[in-house]
């Protein structure tokens, strides 16, 4: 590849996305629960910005009589697959009506069903009839800027362009909160939840 | 017909209650499978087991959660009976629940070496010196079912001196904790239980071996009133344990309620026989706490020191029981040694009760007031041949004092005016000095003695270990 050429596709790469780009990080610190695991920190709705639907498939696995994983977000617009990886039956249902309260059914192992989140849904509670302790949680979100936080509350949505968000928390079983955050590069922001 | 009791005959059923006091074995109330629960001592709890302290009865009538409990605290995790969403899709499915992460079991070993004195039928002074190892073994299941229940249970088999056993089913309950309304103030019982009318001064919160026997072992029934402690086959005192169905509960932090409904106790002393009648007993118990640790364990704008047995506070409330002895006969016989039938009717016990918390210091007064109605019946034909309302009082004051948290005594006074006026009030001195060898090992060493004329002691040492 010659130089010209490597100079003209840096050019028109800077024409079709922002001028920078970073990673915004931070923690959250989850009181009383057990960990600061399985908080969803993600970009709320950008003014007049909308994503197209990923063409690829979430997925959700059932295997142990365990969803796993237990917290997804995801694109509004994405289809989840729900994969039954165990040897007895399961059953994936939600009481939400963000999520149309859909039941999929009951299914064997090694099979799929699958939903599509057309909507935001902050979040939809995923049950099974066969097994009342499984529970899991998909969070459907405007933006393609979110991340699940580690045990330890720490997170980090890459990429997120320049400019000024309202950045928003979700935990399973804690209030969510929200704050606005600028960023410029890579930037930081950090927050605390609680019942 | 004379009716009277006097002399060496009073004396004798002194010396049968001290005689008791060696044979009953006391009951034991520490459940370390709280202790494995939320992975802490148990001196979280108790100033020295089974003693609590205040946060831990803050934590007994929270129904077992901790105040202001969060999931971080409970190291065990529970098992899931239902995912959370289902209490929102309830009734299209059943209410979420957990069960405890492991057996939420308990053992507590009572080994007791006691050397005692009492006197035989012709007055003469007979001392025991018995190894009772063990005394008692009591295996415990305690624990939360979710939020909203809890549960406690206690089967001891109790070894008696001539080495015989018996195992009995203590404890068996389930608590609707916070059924409705604000938190704590609605809470529900059920099953065989010690009533929450004594919380604070029944045996098994009392550091004590010996618990007050003048409070839960009156015998009401003689031919002029009740004349000492029972023994097997007496008549109800206030029972220690009933089957019943209680409500309970903390408003404003400081004020407790209880009351209950309860089936009628037959003869058996405290622990009683259980009477089959449809009629039901009745109690009721109300106390306010002032200063300290609130009794669901609310610090708010309270200072209290680190050392968690010790604190400045006042409780101090009122109780009473109802119930009717029912159809049961007692044998018994006048003074004359003529035989005569016994009928315990309805009687009613009203006490007060208080304790006073001074930094180490813990002074507890309970006093009771007891009026039976008796029917005098004929021994061959049961027909009434008279009937009378006799009344006695029961009290105690105690002392337990904190030298340091492993070294710890206490001295108890009772004192016990039987309904017969013509047997002597009952005193007894209680003296411990208990040694905690470990958090969940005691050694202790109580004195006991009838101040009457009987003069018989009790020297126990006791070794308790709770695991």
């Amino acid at each position: 590849m010659t130089r010209p050429l490597v100079l003209a596709l840096g050019l028109a790469t800077c024409a079709t996305l922002p001028l920078s780009a970073g990673d915004l990080h931070g923690k959250v610190t989850c009181k009383g629960v057990r960990d600061s695991g399985d908080a969803v920190v993600y970009v709320a709705a950008i003014p007049g910005k909308t994503f197209p639907a990923p063409k690829g498939h979430a997925r959700i696995d059932q295997m142990n009589l365990v969803f796993s994983p237990h917290v997804l977000p995801v694109l509004v617009g994405t289809t989840v697959d729900f994969l039954n990886s165990d040897a007895v039956l399961h059953n994936v249902f939600s009481p939400d009506s963000c999520a149309d309260k859909f039941n999929l059914g009951t299914w064997p192992k090694g099979e799929i069903k699958s939903y599509q989140f057309k909507k935001e849904c902050v979040s939809a509670t995923l049950l099974c009839k066969v097994h009342p302790e499984m529970e899991a949680f998909v969070v459907a979100v405007p933006t393609p800027y979110f991340a699940v936080t580690k045990p330890d509350g720490s997170f980090k949505i890459a990429d997120v362009p320049d400019g000024a968000y309202t950045v928003k928390v979700w935990h399973p079983k804690l209030k969510a909160t929200q704050k606005a955050v600028t960023v410029t590069g890579p930037s930081a922001a950090d927050f605390e939840i609680t019942k | 017909m004379s009716r009277s009791i006097r002399g060496p005959r009073g004396m004798l059923f002194l010396a049968a209650g001290m005689a008791l006091s060696c044979l009953v074995s006391t009951r034991a109330n520490a459940v370390p499978a709280f202790s494995r629960k939320y992975q802490t001592s148990c001196q979280t709890c108790h100033s020295i087991f089974p003693k609590l302290n205040p946060f831990g009865t803050a934590f007994r009538l929270n129904g077992y959660h901790l105040p202001g409990e969060t999931e971080e605290q409970v190291k065990q995790k529970p098992v899931s009976l239902g995912a959370d969403a289902y209490a929102r899709m309830w009734p299209e499915m059943v209410y979420p629940s957990s069960l405890p992460g492991d057996a939420p079991l308990a053992l507590n070993v009572k080994m007791a070496s006691l050397y005692a004195s009492s006197h035989d039928d012709t007055g003469k002074t007979i001392i025991h010196n018995d190894f009772q190892f063990p005394q008692e073994a009591n295996l415990f299941a305690a624990g939360t079912l979710g939020n909203s229940f809890s549960f406690f249970g206690e089967v001891t088999y109790g070894e008696n001196p001539d080495g015989s056993g018996s195992v009995e089913i203590e404890h068996a309950r389930l608590d609707l904790i916070s059924a409705f309304g604000p938190e704590h103030l609605f809470n529900f019982r059920v099953g065989k239980l010690a009533p929450n009318l004594y919380d604070g001064f029944q045996e098994m919160w009392l550091m004590t071996n010996n618990g007050a026997d003048n409070i839960f072992t009156y015998n009401p029934i003689g031919f002029n009133g009740g004349t000492g402690l029972a023994d097997s086959g007496g008549g109800v005192s206030l029972p220690a344990r009933t089957r019943a169905i209680e409500m309970y509960g903390v408003a404003a932090h400081r004020l407790f309620y209880t009351v209950g409904v309860s089936s009628p106790i037959g003869p058996g002393g405290s622990s009683g026989q259980f009477n089959n009648g449809s009629s039901k007993d009745f109690y009721a118990r109300l106390d306010y706490k002032l200063g300290g640790l609130a009794l669901d364990g609310d610090s708010t704008g309270v200072k209290l020191p680190p050392e968690n047995w010790r604190e400045t506070s006042f409780r101090f409330g009122a109780f009473g029981y109802w119930g009717d002895g029912g159809d049961v006969d007692f044998a018994i016989t006048d003074p004359e040694g003529n035989p005569f039938k016994m009928r315990q009717g309805r009687f009613s016990r009203l006490g007060v009760y208080g304790s006073i918390y001074l930094g180490n210091l813990n002074l507890i007064g309970v006093g009771v007031h007891g009026s039976d109605d008796l029917s005098l019946r004929d021994h061959d034909t049961g027909a009434e041949i008279s009937t009378s309302t006799h009344t006695y009082d029961a009290w105690f004051g105690q002392a337990d004092y904190v030298i340091a948290p492993p070294f710890q005594v206490s001295v108890r006074y009772e004192n016990l005016r039987p309904a017969d006026p013509s047997v002597a009030a009952q005193r007894t001195l209680n003296a411990n000095f208990s040694f905690l060898v470990r958090a969940n090992i005691k050694l202790m060493l109580e004195y006991r003695r009838d101040l009457n004329d009987s003069q018989n002691y009790q020297l126990a040492t006791v070794l308790r270990a709770a695991f």
